[in-house]
């Protein structure tokens, strides 16, 4: 299936230019795309046959192995927000995709998710197996109009990667400033697959808990870093656990995280199942108002000979001799005060699209200002 | 360009700097000599205006006009920088990043490129240079930042012998340009070992030891003087 004028029609200009904010591109310049909007799918389109995109309740009727897919990472009463999802959606809202076996695919796949209704309810549950030896690049976003500022989104995400797959994945979040948002992922990465993922968590919400799982087989290797920014009035709560399981898996987890009076709390857990294993843990959060709150609890456990395990965390202001370093250049506090901000987060990582980047400095220096 | 007059500064009420008078004329370059904790990095701090310096007699002139009250950016946009002896790193903070937030990103391969500096323009300032590399990225960052008064705090300290040359050929250009305005510049340049000094072809040099200058004079004499006599008056 390749994209049509009837495919684009399916987004109005409004929503193309709010889901722009969190990374969409023009479906054409993509492998495959899905938007789901409210409750309902609006697209679900492949232009690359290494590439399938359903409707999650469409896949679950076209293959016997989905319905193992789904909640095969999560039990459906882990929690009850799961159960809640479990239970009360017989037609499951979300997508399903798959990268087949050895596609090598040089287009990003691309995923948003649309809240458009004020105080909407919304419960997703999206399931993304990347096959065997399968390469793919990934671009996730969910967001709201500015019209929309109460509602509550739920989301489980469950990932498989199959032996020797790769993925790098970037995600970006742009809720409701009085939203409630709880997101749990679950992945699971067999024997040599690859992972580097990104995830942006910047925009203002009242509340949101970030809950994620992952296991890790022989030989693999998964890097993520979260930007988390909580402006007054943000709280946000995120709990990571990896689990090295397998001889040689290697994992990186680091968590960049700015307050400017909002909340956030950082618990993340690697433990270490098998020897050879080598995993780290990095918590940095930088406050730049006297009000707020940054937690960063990393917790180690090793659990067999020879896994390597080490974490490093720090709390702080922004240090005055960088600033004063920077000002003796001529620059003013503000602009000295970006550079710093923008440089810790690291918003020039190449994984982050360009109209993201300017969009996450605009959120800093609005919330500075007690704009946001 | 600078003329420094009865000079006194403070930290915590503490003197670091007494009765300082010195003067530096345009297209100048001078050096300052004298042992580790007698007040020259304190100096050039002040005049740029880093905390937690006090000025509590005297005044600072740049171009005429004093400058003692003024704030360090504003110090350091009327033509004022410092080539720092030890910065701070400045993690995810880019050589790119920078030069594009001072405006001068369009100069700044080119510049770099003539300070053997091209294959850091994607590094974080500062971090996981060597000393040789911290020298050369101050030199550069002043050359980006276009100042008149180019300030050099013990610019050879931690560099290995075969670079001081490069490091001082790299000052005596950077002083001896003008600034892109066409205006000629001048150079205050600290040492306490004066392996730089062949390099930098100084127009004169100041003794300092204790807070205070004890004696100004050629470059070479008073250096030959402190090989045999150390940091002292010349008979």
């Amino acid at each position: 299936m390749t994209t049509t004028t009837q495919d684009m029609a399916k987004l109005s200009n409004e929503e193309r230019d709010i889901l722009h904010d969190v990374g969409f591109d023009d479906p054409s310049a993509r492998a495959a795309t899905s938007v789901l909007a409210d409750r309902e799918m609006r697209m679900a389109l492949s232009n690359d046959p290494g590439v399938e995109i359903l409707p999650l309740s469409e896949a679950l009727r076209t293959y016997d192995f989905v319905q193992d897919l789904m909640f095969g990472l999560v039990s459906p009463d882990e929690n009850e927000h799961i159960a809640m999802v479990a239970e009360h959606m017989h037609d499951p809202l979300g997508h399903f995709v798959w990268v087949k076996p050895g596609a090598k695919v040089r287009l990003p796949v691309q995923c948003f998710t649309l809240l458009e209704t004020p105080q909407g309810r919304q419960f997703t549950h999206d399931v993304t197996l990347i096959d065997e030896g399968a390469e793919v690049e990934m671009i996730s976003g969910a967001a709201v109009p500015g019209s929309v500022h109460k509602g509550r989104h739920i989301s489980i995400g469950e990932s498989y990667m199959r032996k020797g797959a790769s993925c790098s994945s970037v995600s970006i979040e742009h809720w409701g400033a009085a939203m409630d948002v709880y997101s749990y992922g679950y992945a699971h990465l067999e024997e040599g697959a690859r992972s580097r993922s990104t995830a942006i968590m910047m925009a203002p919400l009242t509340h949101h808990l970030s809950r994620s799982h992952t296991i890790l087989d022989a030989d693999t290797n998964a890097v993520s870093q979260a930007i988390v920014f909580a402006p007054e009035g943000t709280e946000r709560i995120i709990e990571t656990e990896t689990r090295l399981a397998g001889e040689g898996a290697r994992s990186e987890d680091v968590a960049r995280m700015v307050s400017v009076g909002g909340r956030i709390v950082n618990s993340a857990m690697l433990v270490g199942d098998a020897a050879g294993t080598n995993g780290f843990l990095g918590c940095d959060g930088l406050k730049l108002s006297d009000t707020g709150e940054i937690m960063a609890v990393p917790s180690l456990r090793a659990r067999a000979e020879g896994a390597m395990l080490s974490h490093e965390a720090s709390v702080g202001m922004i240090d005055s001799e960088k600033l004063d370093y920077l000002m003796a250049t001529g620059l003013d506090e503000d602009t000295a005060r970006n550079l710093i901000v923008t440089g810790f987060l690291r918003l020039d990582h190449g994984a982050i699209p360009a109209g993201v980047r300017t969009r996450v400095v605009e959120m800093i220096e609005q919330a500075k200002s007690g704009g946001m | 360009m600078l003329e420094i007059r009865n000079l006194t500064v403070t930290i915590d009420d503490v003197e670091v700097l007494a009765d300082i008078d010195l003067t530096l004329p345009e297209g100048e370059l001078h050096v300052l000599l004298g042992p580790n904790g007698s007040g020259k990095s304190s100096l050039l701090a002040t005049i740029l205006g880093l905390p937690p310096y006090r000025i509590v007699a005297g005044e600072i002139l740049f171009d005429g006009a004093p400058i003692q009250t003024l704030p360090l950016e504003a110090r350091a946009r009327l033509g004022i920088g410092l080539a720092y002896q030890r910065p701070p790193s400045l993690e995810g903070v880019t050589v790119s990043s920078f030069a594009a937030a001072i405006g001068a990103w369009d100069r700044l391969e080119r510049e770099a490129a003539a300070l053997d500096l091209t294959a850091f323009l994607d590094r974080d300032m500062n971090v996981g240079f060597s000393g040789g590399e911290i020298k050369r990225w101050e030199v550069l960052k002043l050359v980006l930042q276009d100042p008149r008064l180019l300030l050099f705090d013990e610019p050879e300290s931690g560099v290995d012998l075969e670079h001081v040359i490069a490091v001082g050929e790299a000052i005596a250009h950077a002083v001896r340009s003008p600034d892109r305005k066409g205006r000629a510049c001048s150079g205050l340049v600290i040492t306490h070992t004066g392996l730089i000094l062949n390099h930098v072809k100084a127009d004169r040099a100041h003794i300092m030891k204790d807070g205070r200058i004890l004696h100004s004079g050629d470059p070479q004499a008073l250096f030959a003087h402190i090989q045999t006599d150390g940091y002292s008056v010349p008979a």
